[in-house]
């Protein structure tokens, strides 16, 4: 297998120094694949999406993106070097209008926007059509669609995926699940938190499941579907 | 008493939408300060102060018409205010936005007294040409109406006309736009936060500067001019939602025409408990202001 796009190894952070939620996590993401990352509630999933994003700083271990550190850089400088987050909520600017949601995602690379902006109106007919309303009037769907093509307005390298499909119906849910498998296939790497582990499973190459904050079982994704306690731990099968 | 009031209610309304004209553009300077800072700058208070000061100084000293001393109006409290929020309040910003805000107001009283050492207590007046006021006969009652008030709402109408199109249509103004919204998405798009916290001290302590100005026009002004006007202003920011720059505009208008209404049921002196009753029935009522926090 290649060398790992993005890397961590061994990360502890949290929201206060006496209650870590990370205890030491490894993740790897190599070009091209879809990792899920899966596990109970406060097992430290989405914090560690948001500590490679740059939202919370380590307080120990390493990530890289392809070697170069980027641990405890501002969330910007991570942006720019093409890794883009999409948190679970509150991930649309709810005042503005699609359209300007989608120059802000492009904001780091403002002479790209208006070609990538038609792109995105291509791909996404839906926000074509609510170009000029404010994000805050879309549903919950087109909002997670929105908060997607606002990260790919940077072409990134690694796209971070928090609960993509939390509090959407299963139809939207599958579209939503249908364009992570587009973007994918289009090249993008992409680690993915979520609560529909089967799904995100079938989606995936490889999955790593946390426990309490830290690693408790990495591998392919397939096989990780159809290990008996896996399921019957985290499936719920 | 009806017959009164039928003849004063046309210039009550002038005045006060013209009063509510003025206000709006320091209102519009807060809550962009808070929207983007998240904590409520009273210093808004010594910069009104010194936009009043500055214009003065341009236009008395220096003998240049009011629009080149609106600018300097601006550029001087925009300046004051970076450097201020900069070396004082930054590092205080991040213990919340009550201690900010405290630190606001001897912000502004160390301003205000800054003001006072270079120009004294005494009242100060403009340069302005001496213009006849206009009688309009509206059968029931005569309006009379100021060319200075006409023209000092002209110019607020303009410069929020200016600060509209800047935020609506220009990267900048989205980009502050999008911090007001929503800080942490904009960190990961890449948006610098100490840059738009910049521009927006900027902004605001210059649209308040311009505000101070234009009270001064119309009256006089003394190193209290901008602390008279702060609960006005504050008032102004919370009815219309605090945040939102729309709201500014909605709630400075409900302010100055309240402010003159309450004239025709209570003495002049206690018409700035206006403000005080705005914000209660506000918060009462519709907690968010007429327009919600944070909506552009």
């Amino acid at each position: 297998m290649t060398a790992p796009l993005l890397s961590a190894r061994g990360v502890v952070a949290g929201y206060a120094a006496a209650d870590m939620i990370l205890k030491g996590v490894d993740l790897d993401v190599h070009p091209g694949e879809v990792v899920a990352i899966i596990g109970p509630n406060g097992a430290g999933k989405s914090t560690l999406l948001k500590a490679i994003a740059g939202i919370l700083v380590p307080s120990a271990g390493s990530i890289t993106l392809d070697g170069a550190a980027i641990a405890g850089h501002p969330p910007r400088e991570i942006a720019a070097r093409g890794i883009a987050f999409v948190p679970q909520e509150q991930n649309v600017f709810p005042t503005m209008s699609v359209r300007e949601n989608l120059e802000m995602g492009g904001f780091i690379q403002p002479k790209e926007t208006p070609r990538r902006i038609e792109a995105i109106f291509a791909r996404f007919p839906i926000l074509a059509e609510k170009r000029r309303q404010a994000a805050r009037t879309l549903s919950g769907g087109q909002r997670q669609m929105l908060a997607m093509a606002m990260a790919l307005m940077v072409e990134p390298r690694v796209l971070l995926l928090d609960e993509p499909s939390a509090g959407l119906s299963p139809v939207a849910a599958e579209a939503l699940f249908d364009t992570i498998r587009g973007i994918n296939a289009e090249g993008t790497a992409i680690a993915m938190v979520e609560q529909n582990a089967l799904e995100a499973l079938s989606i995936a190459r490889r999955g790593v499941i946390l426990v309490d904050g830290r690693n408790a079982r990495t591998g392919e994704a397939a096989a990780l579907a159809s290990d008996p306690e896996v399921r019957r731990i985290f499936l719920g099968g | 008493m009806l017959s009164h009031v039928i003849e004063e209610l046309p210039q009550l309304l002038v005045n006060g939408l013209v009063a509510g004209t003025i206000l709006a553009l320091p209102a519009i300077g807060f809550t962009a300060i808070y929207a983007v800072l998240r904590f409520p700058n009273f210093s808004i208070a010594s910069h009104a102060t010194m936009g009043a000061y500055a214009g003065y100084v341009a236009n008395v000293w220096f003998g240049l018409p009011v629009i080149p001393s609106l600018l300097l109006a601006f550029i001087i409290p925009a300046l004051s205010g970076v450097a201020c929020d900069e070396v004082v309040m930054k590092p205080l910003r991040r213990t919340g936005p009550l201690t900010a805000a405290i630190a606001a107001v001897a912000l502004t009283i160390a301003l205000e007294n800054v003001i006072r050492f270079f120009f004294g207590n005494d009242l100060r007046g403009y340069d302005l040409p001496v213009w006849r006021d206009w009688r309009i006969d509206l059968g029931f009652a005569f309006l009379r109406v100021g060319p200075q008030q006409v023209e000092n709402a002209a110019i607020s109408i303009a410069v929020m006309a200016a600060v509209f199109l800047f935020l609506a249509f220009t990267r900048t103004g989205k980009m502050m736009r999008a911090v007001a919204d929503n800080p942490m998405l904009a960190g990961i798009k890449g948006i610098n936060a100490d840059t738009v916290a910049r521009l927006g001290s900027f902004m605001g302590m210059g649209l308040v500067g311009v505000g101070g100005m234009l009270l001064g026009l119309d009256t006089s002004i003394d190193p209290l001019t901008g602390f008279r006007a702060v609960l006005s202003v504050f008032a102004a920011a919370v009815v219309g939602g605090l945040g939102s720059i729309p709201g500014a505009v909605v709630g400075a208008a409900v302010v100055g025409v309240g402010e003159e209404l309450s004239i025709l049921i209570l003495d002049a002196s206690y018409r700035t408990a206006v403000g005080f009753i705005a914000i209660l029935v506000v918060l009462i009522f519709r907690p968010r202001g007429i327009l919600g926090e944070r909506a552009y």
